[in-house]
């Protein structure tokens, strides 16, 4: 890249910053729902997987066939049921967190010592209190791991949401990308790396604070 | 026996896993404040029959009574808030700070903040921590410290029963000597029923007060450590062993040995080395009108009836107490190559001696 065509570009960027703090608002709205409700909607599916390890199983390959359904395709699969808009994109968000978290809640409750939670039921903790103050806590850094992907994952997908109406700063990727403007596809596509990055970075500092705590190497 | 509660009782217990038989038609009463060992090779049902005492493994048939309560009948959470639980591989909760886990049982029964406070702090003294180490995490602290740690939570709600997997098959045999003798310091204080479940028969000689062993899922012997040394049948001769006699010794008393017709005469008194009562012995001994031992004096020194002399009175050494163990003494006569030490209660009292051959003679010999 050359001094003056990076100088083009900040200056082009300088020009529609609020534009581009208003796409980043929409961008982060439609990652964090679709990671929330992702993450709510496939943690009790996961607790339940290793309750029924039979039927958790076929929930584990349903939702890892979704994930590797091209995101395009999901988004047009949407629309005619769910017209246009950040309603398609949310639910496309959706479908593509819940392998990683259904997957990582599975396989956290699962790598509980059993000793533990021996210990706890001959304590005299009821089914729930192992659940709620022996299992979860000890399967938290690696459900934490599977959010963590999600999130990376989410706020990459968000961009395609601009294609579905929803905004975010996939409008800028996109419109660059047609009009063949490169400062405009920056514009966006840069934002969208540094929010992926950061996100990483902070669910990283949960993921091993929790860890650490625990006395396991991160 | 009379007074004795019964706190645990089997009656005819068996388990089966499909069609397995782990555990077959086992009986035993375990005595308030008692310590009850299990032994036996692994895969023996020690631990099933443990586990059967809290319904962590429920039981295909027979009766199982916790406090004279039919263990079917009870909400097996409240059954299990009831009695301690010390396991194997410690369980101390990994994400938990060592208040918490002291406090664990505490707030499952969501007993007030403030009361769980004070019973963490006493319970740390008790197990002989710094109050400092209730904020620090698991894996913070050595191997035998979270055994401690296992044993105060066990014990935070105060519970009669304490039920003990193998509590310290996790820590270097040198720790295990000594968290064996805090936990007999301790039952001193506490005074609970414990079930305490091992494979290591000086463990089971140390701590219990009677022991069963297992095997393939009945309970071939039950008794104090003097009825299991002196066990008949094969399979547990073999499976104590040699060694495991000498633990066995320290368990007993030597009252359990004491020779208390040996010659007596009293102060001042004259001796007659033909008296029928001295036949076949060596040594009289001189006694006081406090029953106290002046010492004691060899019949080859008398040619006569005469008076005794404390020229010729020999003076008693290292005298044992009727409460020393079998090993002590045996060491002790080893030691002085001696074939007999007398036996002086605390108050100074004689109560006679105790020799190799008494001490062999109380484990019934075969002839």
């Amino acid at each position: 890249m050359s001094l003056e065509s990076l100088s083009s570009f900040l200056s082009y960027f300088w020009e529609v910053r609020f534009h581009v703090a208003e796409l980043a608002v929409q961008h982060v709205l439609l990652s964090l729902m679709g990671v929330i409700v992702g993450t709510i909607t496939a943690l009790p599916l996961g607790i339940f997987a290793t309750r029924y390890p039979k039927i958790g199983n076929y929930a584990v390959d349903i939702t890892g066939m979704l994930y590797t359904v091209p995101s395009l395709a999901i988004l047009g699969f949407m629309l005619p049921f769910l017209g246009l808009g950040w309603l398609p994109t949310i639910m496309a968000l959706i479908i593509y967190s819940w392998m990683p978290v259904l997957r990582n809640t599975c396989a956290g409750i699962l790598s509980v010592d059993s000793a533990v939670k021996e210990a706890a039921m001959g304590m005299g903790a009821t089914p729930a209190q192992v659940l709620f103050r022996v299992e979860l806590p000890l399967a938290f850094p690696v459900i934490m791991a599977g959010v963590r992907t999600v999130a990376v994952l989410t706020i990459g997908v968000a961009t395609m949401g601009a294609l579905a109406g929803a905004g975010g700063l996939g409008e800028l990727v996109f419109t660059g990308i047609s009009m063949m403007d490169t400062n405009r596809t920056l514009v966006g596509a840069i934002p969208v790396t540094i929010m992926a990055l950061l996100a990483d970075q902070l669910m990283g500092l949960i993921e091993n604070r929790a860890k650490s705590r625990m006395g396991i190497r991160g | 026996m009379e007074n004795t509660v019964i706190d645990v009782e089997f009656q005819n217990v068996s388990k089966y896993y499909g069609k397995e038989k782990v555990v077959d038609e086992v009986n035993f009463r375990i005595n308030r404040g008692e310590i009850f060992v299990l032994i036996g090779p692994s895969g023996c049902g020690k631990t099933t029959t443990l586990k059967m005492i809290n319904q962590l493994v429920p039981h295909s048939s027979g009766q199982i009574f916790v406090r004279g309560k039919n263990v079917t009948e009870l909400d097996p959470v409240e059954l299990r808030r009831s009695i301690g639980y010390v396991i194997q591989h410690i369980g101390l909760l990994p994400h938990l700070t060592i208040r918490d886990n002291v406090n664990f049982v505490l707030q499952l029964q969501r007993v007030p903040q403030k009361k769980q406070r004070e019973r963490a702090n006493e319970l740390i003294k008790m197990i002989g921590l710094p109050d400092s180490y209730l904020d620090r995490y698991p894996h913070e602290i050595s191997g035998g410290e979270q055994q401690r740690v296992g044993v105060a939570r066990a014990l935070a709600a105060d519970p009669e029963i304490l039920l003990m997997d193998e509590p310290f098959g996790a820590v270097d045999p040198l720790t295990r000597e000594q968290l064996q003798n805090e936990l007999l310091r301790l039952q001193k204080t506490i005074k609970k029923t414990m079930v305490f479940v091992t494979h290591d028969m000086q463990e089971a000689f140390k701590v219990g007060n009677r022991i069963g062993i297992m095997r393939r899922g009945q309970l071939v012997t039950m008794g104090t450590a003097m009825d299991i040394v002196n066990a008949k049948d094969d399979f547990v001769r073999a499976f104590i062993g040699r060694e495991a006699v000498f633990s066995a010794l320290d368990t007993i008393p030597v009252f359990q040995a004491i020779i208390r017709d040996c010659p007596v005469i009293h102060e001042g008194d004259a001796i007659d080395p033909a008296d029928p009562r001295f036949k076949d012995w060596e040594n009289v001994f001189v006694i006081n009108q406090n029953g106290h031992c002046l010492g004691y004096v060899s019949l080859t020194d008398f040619k006569a009836h005469e008076k005794v002399t404390t020229e010729k009175l020999r003076e008693i050494t290292s005298p044992c107490l009727p409460s020393d163990s079998l090993k002590k003494a045996i060491g002790e006569m080893l030691w002085g190559k001696r074939a007999w030490l007398p036996v002086v209660t605390k108050e100074g009292n004689f109560e006679g001696i105790v020799s190799f051959q008494s001490c062999v003679s109380i484990l019934a010999l075969d002839d």
